[in-house]
């Protein structure tokens, strides 16, 4: 990475800007980076021009669903468009959309009406009263309507001082339609009644004369007339579709990029009549960023350098950690485990990429747990069905299939060393050891390829720290030299105890252990001293004998939980094992070997066996990575390097 | 114990509640910057961070409800089911609100930008989103609004009281339909939690419901001089406090007084009395109500701590707490002296030891 520093004459900030993003190159880095209290964030014009553009953006949008538009697919290069031109255009787009589409909402309106009419009539169809009749009625007050079912009881309520009858029609789901007979002498005490509890009076125009049911053929009739007038709407609306469209989708993407672009530019630093800007780039793309900074600004200056890998600080006596983006770079297959690691975190500048590691530890641990050849291919064809994008409900989990495939693998290569395939223990012969035969050899086993993880990610950690030249982490810390050497000597002492005729004898092991346990008791005074940091001991070295004493006792305890933690990949590999044992028992209790019964347990035992299994050691694995390998070497604080982008993947919904 | 995290939560919030020190020193601030300031010193002060000049009177209000949003949101995440359901329902009057605002800004033409801090900050778990309420706003007319609302929880209500307001031009039935909904859908809630957690409620939000029903029956008696039958079918007396019998009385055009003094019967004489003498005494009683409210809630801090009761106090309390806060920005933006509008406040006057404490009022 390079650190690229910028300085732009006001006139050049906009084609400057468009430039870096097009170039998709440059990771911006926060205007607070220069520390200096001369540089101010930008005026309000570009904070103020970021509002407009967010508010066109909604308007279009609005304007496209109208029209039923798509946001298409964003233009390469967009650039910045003026709020006042972007304005002009969407009143105009507007005003061209609006009266069709009033009309279109209009007679939808109306449709809805019309329904609603012939839903009220219909429960009435068999009457034969003259709707005017009903509507005319001298003595008898009758309202004919639609009204929120909460409200029923409520209406009942404010009419029992006078006579009253309300006759519940037809129920949906929130509205109830109902008539409500009363006396004309209360016509008035009903009418405000009926209006309280929101009862929509059904007034079908005059021109739906004569008994429900004639009434009812008329709406129909209106129905039909006004779903014509919908489809001619529409077909004004598609025409205004068609010819804008394009606008529309051009409009929008240069307004979503001009919104983004003046957000980018408030974030920038600047003095007078200049604008600062910090980044960074990957070394090997600074020269093809620079000739495409030059082509746009000749007044442009660039500044480049290396980064810094000390902490820096000021005159004020400020200090500023520079947190430098880190650009991860695998191959393809390593790529898809990218994704484990970077759920995690990201490396730090300048430590090494676990990426690689970890594509090589995953399938082998998955492997080691889940022996069976039948398992392990089927998982293979999981993956590779997952790498096809063939299944598009599986399309989000692509990216997983190169790792479905390795642990597939691992797991079919795993499973002819146990001699193992779809649970059958008797069909391959094992050309290593059969986990539930040999219990304690796989047990063992697995606890050294467990030691031997730890120590691979702790002479990672020793690594990083030379890169980083922190020679003091490097030698003393708990994870450093002496902490590798402390754990081999505990893993000496242990081996000599338990197997008699070990040619290094125990006493040895035991001196190491004191010696190197010392050393990492005051892994952190030593440390500093190497670094030449001070004072060497933060409070009083009481408090810090007993602390570390503590801590001492806390890595020992560590290292073996560790260690111990990794023996889980040989009890799942023999729980793998008695598992497929439990479901040929089951078989065999269902009918006798080949019969239907017997191979349907067998099939649906196995299908158990890989999808929960499966699923159990898959998360198992991840554990022993995350917290067992990680916590030797890997802090995860990094930074991911995003290069600035107008028209990034999150714009591009509609 | 499901309300452990939610009960320790609570406390901690209610720890950072304005003392009565704090209060004196915001009433007695010589003018709008010196609050300002001394708001800062306080837990809105995170909400204040912005350029001064962006800080008028209505974007200091809308600030400092950010801080009511924040700690429901806070709580519904952490709330056992079905206490969830309530806060998220309780929560809704803001949203309701927000709705009759946008619709308020559409009638009388205001643009977005207006409408935007006269609304309630909208926190991630609003059914209605900015986005949302800005398409209804930009919508131009109420009818085209309510239609942008498709979809949503407030359709069908709006939708079916909107011939009302094409034929009389009026929000009023739009509003109120928005406010009986809300209200019903949230005494359903109640129902809906265990005995133990439902008497909390009751106490707390039923109290709330009550005062409401009661308040809008007098309003509308009152100010709008409606009809017995609308007043009935206008309100919602849902519980035991306030009968069917008690809104009719009211409607019907009893004594004031004598109708209040039978749901709270030791309510001060001088305010029963008042109230029959119009709008004042109205003001008067809807004072002593609400710090009736507060003083229930505060009460259900003593005691077992683990139900729904301590979520739903501290809530309402903060609800006080922001009301009073906005009597005072609005205050010293008019440099109203203190001896006006301190008697108009709600908790303040409970805090502090020269307050008035009003009669215990519970039955």
């Amino acid at each position: 990475m390079r650190k690229v520093e910028l300085v732009v004459p006001e006139q050049d900030i906009v084609p400057v800007t468009e430039a870096l993003a097009a170039s998709g190159l440059f990771h911006l880095v926060p205007t607070e980076y220069f520390g200096d209290e001369n540089v101010v964030g930008t005026g309000n014009k570009w904070h103020t021009w970021a509002i407009t553009f967010t508010t066109l953006e909604r308007r279009i949008l609005m304007v496209m669903e109208a029209l039923h538009v798509d946001a298409g697919s964003p233009p390469d290069a967009p650039h910045l468009i003026e709020p006042d031109v972007a304005q002009r255009d969407i009143e105009h787009l507007e005003k061209e959309i609006q009266a069709p589409l009033h009309k279109l909402e209009a007679s939808q309106r109306r449709l809805t009406q019309l329904e609603r009419y012939l839903t009220q009539l219909e429960p009435i169809a068999d009457l034969e009263v003259d709707l005017s009749t009903i509507r005319n009625m001298r003595y008898t007050y009758v309202m004919l309507g639609l009204m929120p079912t909460a409200n029923i009881e409520r209406l009942r309520s404010s009419l029992e001082h006078i006579p009253y009858s309300l006759v519940q029609l037809r129920r949906e789901e929130h509205l109830t339609a109902v008539v409500l007979f009363g006396l004309q002498r209360d016509a008035q005490i009903l009418d405000r009644a009926a209006r309280s509890a929101y009862i929509n009076p059904l007034n079908p125009p005059e021109t739906y004369r004569g008994t429900p049911a004639e009434a009812i053929s008329a709406l129909h009739a209106g129905i039909e007339r006004t779903r014509q007038h919908i489809a001619e709407d529409q077909v004004e609306l598609e025409y205004l579709q068609e010819i804008h469209a394009r606008l529309l989708q051009h409009l929008l993407w240069r307004v979503r990029a001009s919104r983004k672009l003046v957000e980018t530019i408030a974030r920038y630093g600047r003095l007078r009549y200049t604008y600062l800007i910090a980044g960074w780039t990957p070394a090997s793309k600074v020269p093809l960023l620079q000739h495409q900074l030059e082509t746009v600004s000749e007044n442009i200056t660039i500044e480049i350098s290396p980064p810094k890998r000390e902490r820096e600080g000021n005159g004020e006596g400020r200090v500023q950690d520079q947190v430098i983006p880190v650009a991860l770079d695998n191959p393809a297959f390593f790529r898809a485990f990218q994704g484990l690691v970077t759920n995690y975190g990201y490396p730090n500048y300048g430590e090494l990429d676990p990426v690689t590691i970890v594509a090589l530890t995953f399938p082998l641990i998955f492997g080691i747990m889940f022996g069976d050849v039948g398992h392990g291919l089927l998982l293979t064809l999981v993956g590779a069905l997952l790498l096809s994008r063939k299944v598009s409900a599986l399309k989000s989990l692509a990216n997983m299939g190169f790792v479905v495939v390795a642990c597939g693998m691992m797991a079919t290569i795993c499973g002819f060393l146990y001699g193992s395939i779809f649970g059958f223990e008797n069909v391959l012969p094992a050309l290593w050891l059969r986990p539930l035969e040999d219990i304690m050899d796989i047990l063992i086993i697995t606890g050294g390829v467990g030691a031997s993880l730890l120590s691979l990610g702790m002479i990672y950690n020793i690594v990083n720290a030379a890169l980083n030249k922190k020679w003091g982490h490097m030698i003393f810390n708990r994870n450093g030299l002496v902490g590798l050497a402390f754990y081999w000597s505990l893993l000496g002492l242990a081996i000599s105890i338990f197997i008699p005729n070990f040619p290094i004898k125990t006493a040895t092991f035991a001196t190491a252990t004191v010696l190197l346990g010392a050393a990492v008791t005051f892994s952190e005074v030593l440390a500093r001293l190497v670094e030449g940091q001070r004072p060497l001991v933060e409070e009083s070295w009481g408090s810090y004998l007993m602390e570390a004493a503590f801590e001492l006792f806390e890595t020992v305890i560590g290292l073996l939980s560790n260690t111990l933690s990794y023996v889980r990949m040989g009890a799942f590999a023999v729980a793998h094992g008695a598992l497929s044992l439990v479901v040929f028992i089951i078989a065999e209790m269902v009918g006798s070997p080949h019969s239907l019964g017997y191979w349907l347990v067998v099939i649906l035992g196995n299908l158990f066996v890989i999808g929960f299994e499966g699923m159990i050691v898959g998360i198992q694995t991840l554990r022993l990575e995350y917290y067992e390998f990680f916590s030797k070497f890997f802090s995860g604080g990094g930074l991911c390097y995003t290069p600035m982008s107008l028209v990034s993947k999150e714009s591009n919904e509609a | 114990m499901a309300y452990a995290l939610i009960h320790a939560t609570t406390r901690a919030l209610y720890s950072q509640m304005l003392s009565a020190p704090v209060w004196n020193t915001l009433i007695h601030a010589p003018d709008f910057d010196t609050l300002l300031s001394e708001l800062t010193k306080t837990v809105y002060g995170p909400y204040l961070q912005l350029d001064r000049q962006l800080l008028t009177p209505r974007r200091v209000v809308y600030q400092v409800k950010c801080h009511l949003a924040h700690i429901y949101t806070k709580l519904i995440r952490i709330a056992p089911d079905p206490a969830k359901q309530l806060l998220r329902q309780l929560w809704l009057v803001y949203e309701v609100d927000n709705l009759k605002a946008a619709l308020r800004g559409i009638e009388t033409g205001a643009s977005w930008e207006q409408v935007l801090f006269l609304l309630s900050p909208i926190p991630s778990h609003a059914s209605l989103s900015a986005a949302d309420m800005e398409t209804m706003v930009r919508a131009g007319d109420v009818v085209r609004a309510v239609e942008r609302l498709k979809n949503t929880r407030y359709y069908d209500t709006l939708a079916h009281a909107l011939e009302r307001y094409q034929t009389e031009h009026n929000l009023f039935p739009l509003e109120v339909a928005l406010d009986l909904d809300y209200r019903r859908e949230l005494w359903q809630s109640i129902q809906q939690l265990s005995d133990e957690d439902r008497k909390y409620a009751l106490q707390i939000v039923g109290t709330a419901l009550n005062v409401d029903n009661l308040l809008w029956a007098l309003r509308y008696r009152l100010y709008h001089h409606l009809s017995e039958e609308e007043i009935i079918n206008y309100t919602l007396p849902l519980g035991s406090q306030i009968t069917s019998d008690h809104i009719r009385a009211i409607a019907v055009g009893e004594n004031l007084g004598e109708v209040v003094a039978q749901i709270y019967p030791k309510l001060p004489a001088q305010i029963l009395n008042a109230l029959n003498t119009g709008a004042e005494g109205l003001r008067t009683l809807e004072l002593a109500l609400q710090r009736h409210i507060v003083k229930i809630c505060r009460s259900v801090f003593i005691g077992y701590p683990f139900h729904i009761g301590i979520p739903l106090a501290y809530l309402q309390l903060n609800t006080h707490e922001i009301r009073d806060l906005i009597t005072v920005i609005e205050a010293k933006a008019s440099q109203m002296p203190a001896s006006t509008f301190v008697p108009l406040l709600e908790l303040y006057p409970l805090l502090s030891e020269d307050g008035v404490n009003p009669a215990d009022m519970n039955n």
